[in-house]
């Protein structure tokens, strides 16, 4: 079987490409799937598309990528995504990927390593303010505790990034193949929620679907907090749902298909010289 | 009996990164135990360079499911933080005391703490 991917940005007609990927393949066992890259590929969606394909691998598929465009091909050879599908890697000369790597849940500190070394201790990198860099490693730590804490994935989390030196940008995605926070919602609150309203509700307030001894309900609002002070973007993608924060405005659409579990991408203003000053100073005798 | 306890995070978790719920829940278990003794802890901070609002949660917001407010202001406290990791753990002192507000949120802890329900997300 043949299915062809058109042009894949990170945006949400790109994710609509890819649920429908998942869509057209995800009955399918013990078959040859060959998917082909028709255009232009973002690298950050290698989270995304990983996942999906990671998902179609559990059910015996044979999975073989044909990247018809060579600088696609190149980029998606740098930061290792095509050595997961029978390809030889290529070293990463201008150090501008950070590779596609999968985790298990299990493996918070293996994912603390990979930003430490691809990251934030890498030459390579675009001069970013230090307070930039620790905001941007708190949001990132921030994602994939969600996903550990919340998307009960059996099959892993699969994170990717990419910068853009000239456009100043820095792109990151973390998925997953958890239960998605639409099913989340519903179970722990009852609320009967569209997949985006779902999304939506996780991201607001204190609003949290964790119950027993552990309190929750931070990390999404911490991070659209650094999103909107930075100027960048953030996408929640989950079950039917797409969601997306572009400095401070927020968008939502529902999708054609659903994708089997939650990613979240993040754009970063790597430019972006604020201090992230606090809004007042807090002395350790008054936390509590 | 009242002699200071410090726990050191950086040796409790073994690393300066801070970010996963499970390393939390050990810094946790030691605070938990100092606090249920009566005894006055220091958390220390030193050499921890990424923090995780899970991390924190797991480590000092679920003390206020089991131990009051006053227990906690009276007994424990905080050293050698960063300024923007004390807003963050400012942050999670609150969420917490809020989500602990909700009595149903309560009793169900109450009961995972006695052993009656392992029901934990």
């Amino acid at each position: 079987m043949k299915i062809a991917l058109p042009p894949i940005e990170h945006n949400q007609v790109g994710f609509e490409a890819l649920v429908n990927l998942y869509a057209q393949s995800q009955d399918l066992f013990f078959e040859s799937v060959e998917i082909e890259l028709t255009g232009w590929f973002d690298a950050d969606m290698c989270a995304a598309l990983g996942a999906i394909l990671y998902r179609l691998g559990k059910n015996a598929n044979s999975i073989r990528l044909d990247v018809r465009r060579s600088e696609v091909e190149k980029i998606l050879a740098k930061n290792g995504f095509l050595s997961h599908y029978g390809r030889l890697g290529l070293p990463d000369t201008w150090g501008t990927t950070i590779p596609y790597q999968r985790f298990d849940v299990k493996d918070d500190r293996y994912f603390g390593r990979y930003i430490e070394t691809r990251l934030v201790r890498r030459r390579e990198i675009p001069t970013m303010s230090s307070a930039l860099i620790r905001k941007f490693r708190e949001s990132v730590f921030e994602i994939f505790s969600n996903a550990v804490v919340h998307s009960r994935t059996e099959l892993g989390i699969f994170s990717c990034g990419q910068f853009f030196p000239r456009r100043k940008r820095l792109n990151f995605a973390v998925a997953d193949l958890g239960i998605g926070i639409h099913r989340n919602v519903q179970e722990h609150t009852g609320l009967r929620l569209t997949a985006e309203q779902a999304i939506t509700w996780a991201t607001e307030g204190q609003n949290t679907t964790k119950r027993g001894p552990i309190p929750g309900g931070l990390g999404l609002k911490l991070l659209r907090e650094f999103v909107g002070m930075n100027g960048g973007c953030i996408q929640i993608v989950s079950d039917s749902g797409y969601w997306k924060q572009e400095k401070s405005q927020v968008f939502t659409a529902p999708l054609c298909h659903r994708f089997p579990g939650t990613v979240v991408t993040l754009e970063i203003d790597t430019a972006d010289t604020s201090a992230y000053a606090l809004s007042g100073e807090i002395k350790p005798t008054d936390i509590f | 009996m009242s002699k200071n306890i410090t726990i050191s995070v950086f040796e409790v978790v073994g690393s300066p990164l801070c970010v996963a719920a499970d390393d939390g829940q050990k810094v946790y278990e030691r605070l938990a135990l100092a606090l249920q003794e009566g005894r006055d802890v220091s958390v220390s901070f030193l050499n921890v360079t990424a923090l995780t609002s899970a991390f924190l949660n797991a480590a000092i917001g679920q003390l206020y499911g089991v131990f009051s407010e006053e227990q906690i202001r009276t007994h424990l406290k905080v050293r050698d933080m960063q300024a923007d990791d004390l807003v963050l753990l400012k942050r999670v002192v609150d969420t917490a005391k809020v989500y602990f507000q909700d009595p149903q949120r309560f009793r169900q802890v109450t009961r995972v703490v006695l052993g009656e329900d392992d029901d934990e997300t």
